[in-house]
């Protein structure tokens, strides 16, 4: 069943005197509990279109479903909400909130949700359990490695229970241990949970992991190969 | 809500210098504003308090005098009246007057005058008007002389012994006129009362204005226990003394006095401004600050699913918090200061002492420590602290997500 639906999305930045066509006609399908990697060049519009499937930008041309919902259709206010309960997400780089520790981190999407106080710490480290790093639950991202604030990361986008997880380069700022350490952690957090993730990503270690590679260059989709048995 | 006040205050904290700084010029602008109202209205009380001795709280006259100040708006003294004056509660005493224009005359000189009945031992208790005498001497009660301004006397070329001659229109247009002798000169600090002012025994002024019934009076003024109590005795006072007497406050007696503490008070208030608009800049660029340097937490906030009205609440507690800091820094430091000072007024010496005595006023700098002073300026600064938090509000609901990101 697909999740998300793309329709013959196009984008276009006007900030510049010659306008940037960074999307020209993408049409694409994710179905639920894909581990999917959208992979080209730089420039190519591998951001905009997770941008654009997670919510933080519209299309200029073209319909974004998730589910039922047309993302276009949905204001502002709505669409922040909408992220709230159905879009998680993992920064190249990390962007915790540095004045809460690792469980505020987990635990402050959750509130924003108004799940109960016991319920939310309960879950909350229960999550931190699962990406490893329970014992650093009361320090501040200052405090934790580049790997560690990525876990914590990774907690804080499961913690909402979303529809699926985006994640734009989550490698790029690690170094080949905590590479390995956090695709092993979704990988799992996709077995167990069954999270959909999509990852924008220039790193063959994810493309590696991943399900499904999605090729994207010039705006357009190049490429699509699935791969069973991963 | 906790969260974000958390969130806040830890933002706060993790530039801790500039937090402290700014906090400093808040603590800085309203130290220096309460020392500065504290001692204005310190000033304005006591400058209150001296005319209030002069005129009284109240003042009672017959009904229209205030508007048309004439012998023929006097009134007779009657034992009703003094009944009710005796009996409402709150006067502690009152000060019989009665005023009238006459010429006063001497040799080959003339000049209009204000003729001052008073009761020479009451008027003295409450005014030290013997203290102002500076040569002769001061009314006795049972005696018949005057005493005059110097100016007045300088004109009229009269000294202490000399006679003088008082002509003019008398009660109920009657021809009022009487010789007197000089028993002493004054010095007031009104050049304009040096000049004009004869003072004389009230009964004596009964008898100048209308000899054929002493107890005439222009007015009574009225001196109550507890200032707060005002209002309340003006309107029992009115009530019981009926329509064919007038009752009228200080502030009406003394517009001229509210009308001068007002000017001053504006200029006080320029210098207020001047004052607040540093504490302003100092809250309003740490706030631009912290809003620049926190694009990107605010970007990743939305992100994930937090309303940008929620958010807007973080940078209203940071401003909120930060002033409030100061503001209570502040109050430590000076309240303990200005409540001292209250109590031990900075004393003044030299020319400044005599100055101050010769307007009757003690010779000391006073501080005020009224409520209304610490108040109105705490909530100016918080105003002016949730005024800079404008800048923030107007930044998170229309900044662009991706574009913070990109930065």
């Amino acid at each position: 069943m697909s999740i998300i639906e793309v329709k013959n999305i196009y984008k276009v930045y006007n900030e510049t005197k010659v306008p940037v066509n960074a999307l020209n006609g993408v049409d694409l399908k994710i179905e639920e509990g894909e581990f999917t990697a959208i992979v080209g060049p730089s420039g190519s519009g591998k951001t905009t279109l997770l941008n654009i499937l997670g919510g933080l930008d519209l299309p200029s041309k073209g319909d974004i479903f998730i589910e039922e919902t047309n993302l276009k259709d949905l204001s502002s206010r709505q669409l922040t909400d909408f992220r709230l309960h159905n879009i998680g997400f993992v920064f190249q780089s990390y962007n915790l909130i540095p004045v809460l520790t690792a469980k505020e981190n987990t635990e402050f999407i959750l509130q924003l949700q108004k799940v109960p106080k016991k319920e939310r710490i309960q879950k909350a480290m229960e999550l931190l359990e699962a990406v490893g790093i329970a014992d650093k639950a009361d320090h501040r991202p200052g405090q934790l490695s580049g790997g560690q604030q990525q876990r914590v990361a990774v907690a804080r986008a499961l913690a909402s229970q979303p529809r699926f997880i985006i994640a734009d380069e989550p490698t790029a700022n690690l170094d080949s241990r905590s590479t390995n350490d956090l695709l092993e952690i979704m990988a799992e957090m996709n077995r167990k949970y069954h999270s959909t993730f999509i990852f924008a990503t220039h790193d063959q270690r994810v493309m590696d992991k991943a399900h499904r590679i999605v090729t994207i260059d010039d705006g357009k989709i190049i490429g699509d190969e699935t791969f069973k048995g991963r | 809500m906790k969260t974000l006040f958390k969130i806040a205050w830890r933002n706060l904290w993790r530039n801790r210098r500039r937090t402290i700084l700014t906090a400093a010029s808040v603590t800085l602008a309203l130290t220096l504003a309460l020392f500065m109202r504290s001692m204005q209205f310190g000033s304005y009380e006591q400058m209150i308090r001296a005319g209030v001795n002069q005129v009284g709280y109240l003042q009672v006259h017959d009904t229209g005098y205030w508007n048309n100040q004439s012998i023929d708006r006097a009134f007779f003294y009657s034992d009703n009246l003094g009944e009710i004056l005796h009996n409402t509660k709150g006067i502690s005493h009152v000060l019989p007057v009665l005023q009238t224009f006459s010429l006063a005359s001497y040799g080959n000189r003339t000049k209009g005058v204000l003729i001052s009945g008073i009761d020479p031992v009451k008027e003295n208790q409450q005014t030290n008007l013997s203290g102002k005498v500076i040569k002769g001497s001061y009314l006795k009660e049972n005696s018949s002389g005057v005493i005059m301004g110097d100016k007045l006397a300088e004109y009229l070329k009269m000294k202490v012994g000399d006679t003088l001659v008082l002509i003019g229109q008398g009660y109920r247009g009657i021809t009022a006129y009487g010789i007197y002798p000089v028993s002493g000169i004054f010095h007031l600090p009104s050049p304009k009362m040096n000049n004009q002012v004869v003072f004389m025994n009230v009964t004596d002024a009964q008898s100048f204005v209308y000899p054929y019934r002493i107890g005439l009076l222009t007015g009574i003024s009225v001196f109550i226990r507890d200032p707060s109590q005002l209002n309340g005795i003006k309107k029992t006072l009115t009530e019981n003394l009926g329509k064919h007497y007038e009752v009228i406050s200080w502030k009406t007696v003394l517009s001229d006095l509210l009308q001068t503490i007002k000017m001053d008070n504006a200029s006080g208030q320029i210098m207020l401004l001047i004052l607040y608009l540093i504490a302003a800049f100092g809250i309003f660029s740490t706030v631009l600050m912290m809003t620049m340097e926190k694009r990107k937490q605010y970007a990743v906030m939305i992100s994930i699913g937090m309303l940008r009205r929620k958010l807007v609440w973080v940078s209203i507690f940071e401003t909120f918090i930060v002033s409030v800091l100061g503001v209570i820094i502040s109050l430590i430091i000076i309240s303990p200061v200005l409540y001292y000072l209250h109590l031990n007024p900075i004393p003044l010496t030299g020319d400044m002492a005599n100055m101050y005595l010769a307007f009757n006023f003690a010779p000391i700098i006073p501080f005020s420590i009224k409520a209304h002073i610490f108040i109105s300026q705490t909530v100016i600064i918080l105003i002016l602290s949730l005024l800079s938090a404008f800048y923030p509000i107007i930044y998170i609901s229309r900044f662009n997500v991706l574009n913070a990101f990109r930065h």
